[in-house]
């Protein structure tokens, strides 16, 4: 086909807009990063822009290896793992009966899970269920709450709905019970959605920030998000804490900073690829239903 | 073929068999044979009922005097006192001026924007460069508030920042984003939309990539260019869409972004920044006033529900589809 000016223009703006767009998130990334392995005397006279001046990971390593942050690290790392398997079992469990739209009064427990999510307790209300149970400062407490999320429930009911009855019937006729079929059929054949359920509970276990800074007041016990944003908030007030360990190691705040920034940003960074390819899939199938 | 048949019917397997069976027996003693399937809910619902149900029994004490020597069952009832207090309070009607603001900042501003990706990358033939921008538009999705919130610490710092090295360079002042009341609401509606936009875009690539091809060969051949196609085609196909994400996103007009704010405020910013999840934690958990706080959440819940509801109603109506 012909291409008309028109065409040109469209094509221009096209490109130019998603340049733009494109810069635009990956400019502050790229900025904090540069600062994270700058050399000190740049990010303190205020030379480092978009790529780094000069290159030293002396920053990254004092930050990596300081016993704060690894303890935070491998306590995230920790939250997230155990987080992700209790919340695949059960939601994978919880999905199968509700996926039998036979059985009597499945439909109300249904409508029972939705509704929690249109309607909650509130702050308080849970904050002082959690004092009940004595689970303040207890990292249960990370986990146990949001073990199942209805969303994500929804995903995989529907899923399994889309399965063809018949791989269960004909394992029923030979004698197989319930549990049998869902453990030995039905959840082998979901690994896809599985494998999508769970890196969005994986994500938000190891994003979650609400959580541990209203039930997790106890320094001994900080996630990698709270003690970012510790040294994030910090390093804007520039308190003492942070100031002394800048003198011990001669380093500008700024750059430890960024270097904490960087070093929270890697996980996330490295398990992108998977979640690009899961993700898609999840949000299609939960939001676009007819 | 038929004695099988027999068989599954018999053993109520398969959806004749099931209707069949359930007819027979009675809804009890179907439920009772299918026992199984109940059993593997009961875990579920002891999650349910402990961690989502309970707490709503707790939001009695907003009617209450609240306080934790008496317990819920010992304060003292005082009817609709907190709500007429809410009502009046100068304070409450800042943290509810701010979170309408900056909820409908954030709808006006950062709702089109998705649809207009969405439209222009269905415009790019380069798939590898499509790629590498949905690459990136998508990464700030799965990045956490915290390290959202530091990024842009560190870039608008007035001290040395990357935005103020430029205001600086063109001779302005440099502008501490993050304490000053003038552009904290403009901070928060400008990071929501870095973290989301990209990500909000799927849906309406999905959308687009849903309508069918011989529209556009068709108009094609009548000879519409590529924008008009994209104005008469593409648009209208995705209206739909466009409206039911529209109405779910005024459903949730009342959260303004608490996470995303307590990353990023302090006092300085209280008077533009202090949102109603904000307050009901500082006012619940930093000055301990359990009642009130809970009637303020209370109030928030039910406006949320009846807006959520309202929404999907009218979505069912005008658009045939809704969340449920």
């Amino acid at each position: 086909m012909k291409r008309t000016a028109n065409d040109w223009l469209l094509d221009t703006f096209a490109y130019f807009f998603l340049i733009a767009i494109g810069l635009m998130m990956l400019l502050p990334l790229l900025n904090v990063f540069s600062k994270a392995v700058s050399e000190e005397w740049a990010i303190v006279s205020g030379k480092v822009g978009i790529f780094p001046v000069g290159f030293q990971l002396d920053t990254l390593r004092e930050v990596v290896t300081s016993s704060t942050f690894s303890h935070a690290f491998l306590l995230s790392v920790g939250v997230t793992i155990v987080g992700t398997a209790l919340s695949i079992l059960f939601t994978a469990v919880t999905a199968y009966p509700l996926s039998k739209r036979f059985l009597p009064g499945i439909s109300f427990v249904m409508v029972l899970f939705v509704f929690t999510m249109l309607f909650s307790g509130g702050l308080i209300p849970n904050y002082m269920l959690m004092r009940q149970l004595h689970l303040i400062n207890n990292l249960w407490v990370l986990v146990l709450p949001g073990l199942i999320g209805v969303f994500n429930l929804l995903v995989i009911k529907s899923y399994y709905e889309s399965l063809p009855e018949a791989l269960e019937e004909s394992a029923r006729i030979d004698g197989a019970r319930t549990y049998t079929i869902l453990f030995r059929i039905i959840l082998p054949l979901s690994m896809p959605v599985i494998a999508t359920i769970a890196l969005f509970y994986a994500v938000g276990y190891w994003n979650d920030y609400f959580g541990p800074m209203i039930y997790i007041n106890d320094t001994t016990k900080q996630t990698l998000q709270l003690y970012l944003q510790s040294v994030v908030m910090e390093a804007n007030t520039s308190t003492a804490l942070t100031k002394s360990v800048e003198d011990m190691m001669n380093m500008s705040p700024e750059g430890i900073r960024s270097a904490t920034v960087i070093a929270s940003t890697v996980p996330i960074l490295v398990v992108y690829p998977f979640l690009q390819k899961y993700f898609i899939k999840g949000v299609l199938i939960g939001s676009v239903k007819g | 073929m038929n004695t099988e048949v027999q068989v599954i019917t018999e053993s109520g397997v398969g959806p004749i068999g099931r209707k069949r069976a359930r007819k027979r027996e009675g809804r009890w003693r179907f439920a009772w044979r299918n026992r199984d399937y109940y059993l593997l809910l009961v875990p579920g619902l002891i999650f349910l009922f402990l961690f989502k149900y309970a707490p709503m029994y707790g939001i009695v004490i907003a009617f209450q005097d609240f306080n934790i020597f008496d317990g819920v069952r010992g304060s003292e009832w005082v009817g609709l006192e907190h709500f007429q207090k809410l009502l009046h309070s100068e304070e409450f009607a800042t943290v509810f001026t701010n979170t309408l603001l900056i909820s409908v900042y954030k709808i006006v501003i950062l709702f089109p924007i998705p649809i207009l990706i969405a439209l222009i990358l269905n415009e790019v033939r380069l798939m590898i460069f499509k790629r590498t921008i949905q690459t990136i538009v998508y990464l700030p999705h799965f990045l956490s508030w915290v390290i959202i919130s530091g990024l842009f610490v560190t870039i608008l710092s007035p001290s040395g920042g990357l935005v103020n090295q430029l205001i600086e360079a063109l001779g302005g002042k440099p502008v501490n984003f993050f304490m000053s009341n003038d552009y904290f609401r403009s901070l928060v509606v400008f990071t929501a939309g870095w973290k989301e936009v990209g990500w909000n875009a799927i849906v309406f690539i999905a959308a687009i990539a849903g309508i069918e091809q011989e529209q556009y060969e068709s108009a094609a051949i009548d000879g519409a260019g590529r924008i008009r196609r994209m104005i008469h085609i593409t648009l209208p196909g995705i209206l739909p869409t466009i409206a039911l994400m529209f109405i779910l996103r005024l459903g949730s007009v009342l959260d303004a972004g608490t996470e995303q704010i307590l990353t990023m405020y302090n006092p300085v910013v209280y008077n533009t920044g202090d949102v109603i999840g904000t307050y009901v934690y500082r006012v619940g958990l930093g000055k301990m006033d359990y009642s009130f706080s809970t009637a303020v959440g209370l109030f928030n819940s039910v406006v949320g529900f009846i807006l959520v509801v309202a929404g999907n109603f009218i979505s069912r109506k005008l658009l045939n589809r809704g969340i449920w």
